[in-house]
């Protein structure tokens, strides 16, 4: 798998590590993780050029966001009206975009590159739910900044090892959304159990 | 401890069950953490054995020898790329197997090493 990643990027470069991102970012299992990270180590090898690599990269990354959000926005929203006409979804309906609109900015920063894996949900969610474009595009953009040069950066820092790093970092990450998902839920559980105890008090 | 797994389990089954899911993964992905963490700091897994995908700068550096050193190892083939192209493309243009490139490259790194010691 990571041998094909590798010579596809030696092959075709700043081409595949732009398609990958794009193709990521809408939620197609791709190691773009990796890609990157090759990039920036054929950047060292001198193979690719600095500036290719970065732009493909994070050219890639925020369309493939915005292409998210706005197919969201188009498909997602009007099947929500949709779902909302009965009252009890509406209710839950409502939380989930109050949650989104005091949220969605954090959201949005941290899953573009601390829990990359999140990302293409959380664009579906922000575009579904009516998030401000202005403020999504905001937090995105800089949000990429972040993960481009970081797993550029790793490459080109660990160039003749990009297969140790991309492994180390493939665990860290699955780690990090892991634990992410466990508190989220909890947090979740744990409003549930409120609202039940102030439901049952006179 | 059962009373209160029972008690969220009534109050919030999807969230429960994705708690659950998402606390054996993160079991999963800390025990890996750790396993690949002793695996690479042994010094026997960091060589990288020259790979098709592998471009001749990139063999360079992995193996800490001169660019000119896998440049000669090619020539000898006349198969020295003009542009940074990895070894499977060098094979298809050049019709020669990559696996002999590969040894012949490999040869030359040894060769490389083998005087750099006596020096």
């Amino acid at each position: 798998m990571s041998d094909l990643v590798l010579s596809l990027v030696t092959g075709f470069g700043a081409y595949v590590i732009f398609a990958s991102a794009f193709l990521s970012c809408l939620a197609l299992p791709i190691p773009t993780s990796l890609m990157m990270l090759s990039g920036g180590a054929f950047v060292a090898t001198g193979d690719l050029s600095l500036w290719t690599v970065v732009l493909a990269a994070y050219a890639g990354a925020v369309l493939g966001d915005q292409t998210g959000y706005v197919l969201a926005r188009w498909g997602g929203a009007p099947l929500l009206a949709h779902l909302a006409r009965a009252p009890a979804r509406r209710a839950a309906l409502d939380r989930a975009r109050a949650l989104v609109e005091r949220r969605g900015a954090v959201g949005v920063f941290f899953s573009t590159w601390l829990l990359a894996p999140l990302g293409p949900w959380v664009n579906f969610v922000a575009g579904a739910t009516g998030f401000s474009w202005a403020r999504f595009a905001l937090w995105d953009i800089l949000g990429e900044v972040i993960w481009v040069t970081t797993y550029v950066g790793l490459g080109y820092a660990f160039s003749s090892s990009i297969g140790t790093v991309a492994d180390v970092m493939g665990n860290i990450v699955g780690l990090l959304v892991a634990v992410t998902v466990a508190i989220a839920m909890g947090l979740w559980i744990r409003t549930i159990l409120r609202q039940q105890r102030r439901a049952r008090a006179p | 401890m059962i009373r209160f797994l029972r008690r969220i389990w009534r109050a919030a089954p999807v969230a429960t069950v994705i708690l659950a899911l998402a606390l054996a993964a993160s079991v999963f992905f800390g025990a890996k953490v750790i396993s690949r963490a002793i695996y690479w700091n042994d010094p026997a897994h960091q060589e990288q054995a020259i790979e098709p995908w592998m471009t001749p700068g990139y063999v360079a550096q992995s193996w800490r020898v001169p660019r000119e050193t896998v440049g000669d190892a090619l020539d000898a083939f006349g198969a020295r790329p003009a542009r940074p192209m990895n070894f499977d493309r060098i094979a298809e243009e050049s019709g020669i197997p990559v696996a002999d490139l590969i040894a012949a490259t490999e040869a030359a790194i040894a060769a490389f090493r083998a005087t750099e010691g006596a020096e």
